[in-house]
């Protein structure tokens, strides 16, 4: 970050996020979570649209839009879970939350709002554009732990009996392989980093709905998900890393976030094959065979991730990382490999040695091979070919969202669609004529004769309304 | 402290002081402050003396009464005038609400005229209506009776005008007109309404339930719907909101008084009394008239919403969102329900609070570097920090992001429009977030994330200007993190409601 402009205020809302993330776990109620959560929300703006840039701005617009979507979602969501639970305490809400009032809209605005957060398909438009436009620390947090906040949100608040389950469940899993594909198409490490953590979180988010082996199936997928915020995190900030590298440096490098990109596939002996194992026994039927086929798609993509990162331009003059770079990407990275091992023993409900039986090495070995293969065919291919002047799928998304706004902001469009000039057409005239009232309201002759025929218009209305048992239950 | 007196002003008005013969304390609190009209247009000194003085010690009044009536304490004045009519002034929970959120903002927006105003003329004829609109709102907040209150609700009527009309050019006239073509025709509509109800049931006393069974259905309808458009007027209910985006043409300190204490704040503290402690909210909804009360609340919260976002001008897209946020308070009396009465209660003071932040920044943003529009706003935070940070404060209020008081009404609000029942006021609440936030966002992006002029320079004003905006963001930001404590605005609105209106 050094050199960059204003790097206290990066500091300070970097702070934070850290304080509002770290919020979001803590909270026992409701009101707490959500000050935590809307503080994350707010203050990963700021981190997302430092470089001002005109892509980190229209990518923090994207961002801003939706995280207020999402806000007012989970707190509508938060108030009939409240008005349900008559408490404030978070485990009341989620139990009242299936049973609340106005049938499944309970339980489904706070899944739209947390999906926004977590990412899940297709609420992930956001990440897309705000990772490759955020700096390189601020990419890895917004993976690493600000899309958990989301998650965390849905294991909080939401029952395992909802009745849209299966939905989710299918969602999640279109998310977890469809992400993973539409990565390869992809050219900045970046954004092919931010579609696996989409795929990631999609395949928690599934797996949080699918039907469970046992009850304490969500600590094992939060055990996943701090595998995974560790190893991408450091994935994240290795673009910076292998970018200020050269030479032998880079190579040694690149072993290094290989080792780190094996672990989130969940290859044999890393940290990640623990956290596998872990989820997998939770699970049972049609999400414990796809969670192996994902690590197939996982493999695949940060293969050619990994390829890209190698291929990153450097404007590093020595090819050696300063260490202030180099020892928190690997101490995380080493973190991502290792902790898993040493929380294994009383948070994953496996037994000791497990991931160790051969049955387990080969069940974590055979996705990644069977990954791995076509992963470094479809590198060679690309990356030998040349360079594909196309626009990538994000990048084309980046650039309607610039079209669409240069078009809202400016004046006539050259060749609008029907459909569009109809609705702006009526929605002025809508505008023009209400306005119109409003300036004759504002000589004040017919306001009050208005308010009054308004009132007894209502009153009739109301009355009408009483007799069919319609109207306000008061105390 | 007890003459009447017929005043004659320096250079061309005159006004009929209205003092009168008082002993208890609430009186001495409504008119400690009305001496200053006489003050030599030249004697900064002699005026800010008077003018601040009043305040602390009106300040310091409130927050005694403040204790003492949370012990249960209940002063009353009474005058006798004519047989039969008599003034009240009473100081019970709700209406020290109303006091302690005026003298606390009146104390601020002097200091902060103070500075604003700085060496220019007329500033004695200003004061002098300034504090006699302060004097209009506590005898408002006070009255114990019907026409103690109506004759309050017409005082502050006439001494907003020479406020709003103060700058004297054509736009400040016009919106004088503006605001006096609305208003006059509502006090007839109220007066109207007081002598038809008082005439059946005698005089009727805020404290004392009045008998309204004298009168059948279809009179205490009408009658309501009369209050109502007389109230209206000043709380902005549309279709009679018409004035208040004209009157942001007054100078800054008015503006922020008449949108987060004053006349607004009347308005909507009227609408409490007459649905509290008038008819009371079992008759209401007996009368089937609560819920339309709640729909044309609903009503404008949505369209200032819409109003405020087609606004270019800053001090007019703040007049709109007033519209809007004004009628929160009218959907939580209207909704009834326990949390809704709660939440809107307590957004008297927290719309205050937010709003008075935001117009004494809007002031300092014109008065300092010359900004009355948006698109002007552009790189303002790094030119006035402390002043694009309580307006980005405010504006998040407004919006109901925590910690802010704004979050905490909407919670109210939320739960309270379920528990009455009405599932379509939480849709209101949340369409109008989503609308507050598309226009307010806009301009906390400006002041922060866009470029600034090359030409620009700091300009942050002396801390008597910027000084009250802080403390009223700091407020605000308080009101919404303490808001479990029981001297919070929501922990008083809880007591209110606790001990008055809810069984």
């Amino acid at each position: 970050m050094r050199g960059t402009h204003k790097p206290a205020a990066f500091a300070g809302f970097w702070c934070l996020t850290l304080a509002g993330n770290l919020g979001v776990f803590l909270a026992a109620d409701v009101a707490t979570f959500y000050v935590a959560f809307a503080t994350v929300s707010l203050a990963a703006y700021v981190l997302i649209v430092h470089e001002a840039n005109e892509a980190a701005l229209r990518a923090g617009r994207i961002y801003i839009v939706m995280v207020i979507l999402g806000e007012v979602c989970v707190l509508a969501g938060f108030v009939i879970g409240i008005t349900a639970a008559d408490s404030l305490n978070i485990a009341d809400i989620r139990n009242a939350q299936s049973d609340a009032p106005p049938g499944g809209v309970a339980s489904l605005l706070p899944v739209a709002g947390f999906g926004i957060k977590a990412g899940l398909m297709p609420l992930h438009i956001w990440l897309l554009l705000a990772h490759p436009a955020a700096p390189t620390p601020a990419s890895a947090v917004l993976s690493g732990a600000i899309v958990k906040a989301g998650i965390i949100g849905m294991i909080l608040f939401l029952p395992a009996s909802l009745g849209f389950a299966d939905w989710l469940v299918v969602l999640g899993l279109a998310g977890a392989f469809g992400a993973a594909l539409l990565g390869l198409r992809e050219t900045n490490p970046k954004t092919i980093l931010a579609y696996s953590t989409i795929s990631q979180m999609s395949l928690v988010t599934a797996h949080i709905w699918a039907p469970l082996g046992s009850d304490d199936a969500s600590v094992q997928f939060a055990f996943y998900a701090l595998h995974h915020g560790l190893a991408k995190g450091a994935l994240f900030l290795s673009v910076g890393l292998v970018a200020a590298c050269t030479g032998r440096w880079r190579a040694a490098v690149l072993v290094a976030v290989a080792l780190i990109a094996l672990s989130v596939a969940g290859a044999p002996l890393t940290g990640g094959s623990v956290a596998k194992l872990a989820a997998k026994s939770g699970l049972d039927g049609v999400a414990e065979t796809a969670l192996p086929l994902t690590a197939i798609t996982t493999t695949l993509v940060l293969t050619w991730s990994i390829t890209r990162l190698a291929m990153v331009g450097t404007d590093s003059k020595s090819g050696r990382p300063n260490a202030f770079l180099a020892v928190p990407t690997l101490a995380i990275g080493l973190g991502a490999l290792v902790v898993p091992w040493v929380l294994g023993r009383d948070w994953s409900g496996l037994e000791p040695g497990y991931p160790l039986h051969l049955s387990s090495l080969w069940s974590s070995a055979w996705p990644v091979a069977v990954g791995l293969a076509p992963g470094l065919l479809w590198s060679w291919r690309r990356a030998s070919g040349p360079p594909s002047a196309d626009r990538t799928l994000a990048e084309r998304i980046d650039d309607r969202l610039a079209v669409l706004e240069t078009r809202a902001s400016a004046a006539p469009v050259q060749h609008p669609h029907w459909f569009a000039t109809t609705i702006q057409a009526a929605f002025e005239a809508a505008m023009v004529s209400l306005s119109a009232l409003e300036q004759h309201l504002k000589r004040g002759r017919y306001a009050s004769m208005l308010l009054v025929a308004f009132c007894i218009a209502s009153r009739l209305a109301g009355d009408c309304g009483d007799r069919t048992g319609f109207g306000p239950a008061y105390i | 402290m007890n003459s009447c007196k017929l005043a004659t002003l320096p250079q061309r008005r005159r006004v009929w002081n209205e003092r009168s013969p008082a002993g208890s304390e609430p009186d001495d609190i409504a008119h400690s402050r009305d001496a200053h009209v006489f003050v030599p247009d030249d004697n900064h000194r002699l005026r800010n003396a008077l003018n601040l003085g009043g305040a602390v010690l009106k300040l310091g009044l409130v927050g005694f009464m403040f204790f003492e009536v949370a012990g249960g304490v209940v002063y009353k004045f009474r005058l006798d005038f004519v047989p039969g009519l008599f003034l009240l002034l009473r100081v019970d929970a709700l209406a020290l609400l109303f006091l302690s959120l005026s003298a606390a903002l009146w104390f601020l927006t002097t200091i902060y005229a103070i500075a604003y105003f700085g060496a220019k003329p007329e500033q004695s004829g200003f004061f002098g209506f300034f504090s006699l609109c302060v004097a209009a709102t506590t005898g408002i907040a006070l009255s114990g009776t019907l026409i103690s209150f109506f004759i309050f609700f017409e005082l502050l009527t006439l001494s907003t005008w020479p406020l709003v009309v103060h700058k004297r050019n054509a736009n400040s006239l016009a919106a004088g007109r503006a605001y006096l073509s609305y208003a006059m025709p509502a006090s007839a509509v109220l007066l109207v309404a007081v002598v038809w109800l008082e005439s059946t049931v005698g005089p009727v006393e805020f404290a004392v339930p009045a008998d309204l069974g004298a009168l059948d259905d279809t009179s205490l309808q009408v009658i309501y719907v009369l209050f109502i458009v007389g109230l209206g007027v000043k709380a902005a209910l549309i279709p009679l909101h018409g004035w208040l985006p004209q009157a942001m043409a007054a100078p800054a300190p008015v503006s922020a008084l008449l949108h987060a204490v004053a006349v607004v704040k009347a308005g909507a503290f009227g609408i409490m009394r007459i649905v509290f402690d008038v008819f009371g909210l079992d008759r209401l909804d007996a009368l089937g008239v609560a819920t339309p009360l709640a729909m044309l609340a609903a009503a404008t919260i949505i369209w200032g919403s819409i109003r405020a976002l087609q606004q270019e001008d800053i001090k007019k897209r703040l007049a709109y969102s007033t519209v809007s946020q004004v009628s929160y308070i009218v959907l939580g009396i209207a909704l009834g329900g326990p949390y809704a009465v709660i939440g809107g209660l307590a957004h008297l003071v927290h719309q205050g609070l937010m709003k008075i932040t935001l117009f004494f920044c809007a002031g300092i943003f014109d008065e300092r570097a010359g900004i009355t529009r948006i698109d002007a706003l552009d790189g303002i935070g790094m030119r006035m920090p402390w002043t694009a940070a309580c307006f980005t404060v405010g504006a998040m209020g407004m919006i109901g992001l925590p910690p802010t008081a704004g979050f905490v009404t909407k919670i109210y609000l939320g739960v309270g429009a379920l528990q009455s029942g009405a599932a379509w006021a939480l849709g209101v609440l949340v369409v109008s977030t989503i609308l507050n936030a598309a226009y307010f966002l806009p301009l906390i992006y400006r002041i922060w994330f866009l470029e600034v002029p090359s030409d620009a320079r700091p300009v942050e004003g002396p801390p008597t200007l910027i000084g009250p905006a802080i403390v009223t963001a700091a407020a605000s930001i308080a009101a919404g993190v303490i808001a479990a404590a029981a001297y919070s605005p929501l922990g008083w609105a809880t007591l209110i409601a606790q001990q008055e209106y809810l069984p």
